[in-house]
């Protein structure tokens, strides 16, 4: 069976993914590509090492591994105790963005049978340095967002540090789901599912990950 | 975001559905995609293969497909509220933590992350 997709979605894709290998704001595409592959790795692993388990003894990398299987388990404390160990609280923000960027195309692509695909090569170069102009502790996140903090929905602000991957997380979002104008119409549809039905779907497998957005 | 959107479009459904993932949830093929979504959050393939047939041979290629980008999404945003501490604002949450006592899930916090 040859499966079509639709070209919005495999655009947003390819994207996301070149978004992934290019330069961060704290990061170099090289250490933003490492950290999707391990999140990517972890992901898929059929033998995952346990939440409690740092595999690398490298504060971005083990992030990445633990948010790529066991999200659910991160806590605040585990947090600090990584920004203690000299994570900048902007780079914990940068590589959520990274392993946010990374998955979606994978976990698509397994889900429709289809070949996963490959990251491309990192693009040289250094950090863009490119983050809010100004940032504020949040009530709504145990991480740092863009001033002023707590206007808008924790999910939405969540990444706000960064505006580059902020803006890959809602365009990923505008074609996997829906845009932010389609969110208030409980009829809006794409011709195939009902909005209860993409509701449903979103249900629950986020009930199965253990999180109630 | 269930429970509204489905009442306004006339279809109703069982959100406590989405606990058990039995039944139907009263919506069209609600079965199968919710068969689809918990087989995408498992790691068992060849579970994710039947339920991917189920689902074509049900709705149709093009209606799996946007299932399954609906599923890619919200392994995208479980992630960014987990790895962020995401919380509902106190006045979201007075309206959600009886939801989330009904569908078994730990209540959600009130002050701040967790």
């Amino acid at each position: 069976m040859t499966t079509v997709v639709r070209d919005d979605l495999s655009d947003a894709h390819r994207r996301s993914l070149a978004h992934v290998v290019s330069p961060g704001a704290r990061l170099t595409g090289e250490q933003r590509r490492r950290i999707a592959e391990v999140a990517i790795e972890a992901y898929l692993s059929a033998a995952p090492t346990p939440p409690w388990v740092r595999p690398f003894g490298d504060p971005a990398l083990d992030l990445a591994y633990r948010l790529g299987r066991h999200a659910g388990t991160i806590t605040k404390d585990w947090y600090e105790q990584i920004v203690t160990e000299g994570m900048h609280p902007v780079e914990w923000v940068e590589v959520v963005g990274v392993v946010i960027a990374a998955l979606p195309p994978v976990a698509f692509a397994r889900a429709i049978g289809a070949p996963l695909p490959a990251l491309p090569p990192a693009v040289p170069g250094p950090p863009t340095g490119r983050e809010a102009d100004e940032l504020a502790p949040a009530r709504l996140n145990f991480v740092p967002v863009a001033a002023p903090a707590d206007r808008m929905p924790s999910v939405v602000q969540a990444l706000s540090a960064v505006p580059d991957d902020w803006n890959n997380l809602w365009q990923l979002a505008e074609a996997q789901y829906m845009s932010d104008r389609a969110m208030d119409d409980p009829l809006w549809n794409r011709g195939t599912l009902s909005r209860p039905q993409m509701e449903l779907v979103a249900g629950r497998l986020s009930l199965i990950r253990e999180c109630f957005f | 975001m269930l429970s509204w959107s489905s009442h306004e479009d006339g279809t109703p459904a069982d959100v406590l559905a989405l606990a058990s993932g039995d039944g139907d949830a009263g919506l069209p093929h609600g079965a199968a995609l919710m068969a689809f979504a918990e087989a995408i959050a498992g790691w068992d393939d060849t579970v994710l293969a039947g339920a991917r047939a189920r689902l074509v041979a049900e709705a149709g290629e093009a209606f799996m497909i946007d299932a399954a980008a609906v599923a890619a999404n919200f392994e995208m945003m479980t992630r960014v509220a987990d790895g962020t501490g995401a919380q509902h604002a106190p006045d979201v949450m007075t309206r959600v933590v009886g939801l989330a006592e009904a569908l078994g899930m730990a209540a959600p916090h009130a002050d701040g992350p967790p």
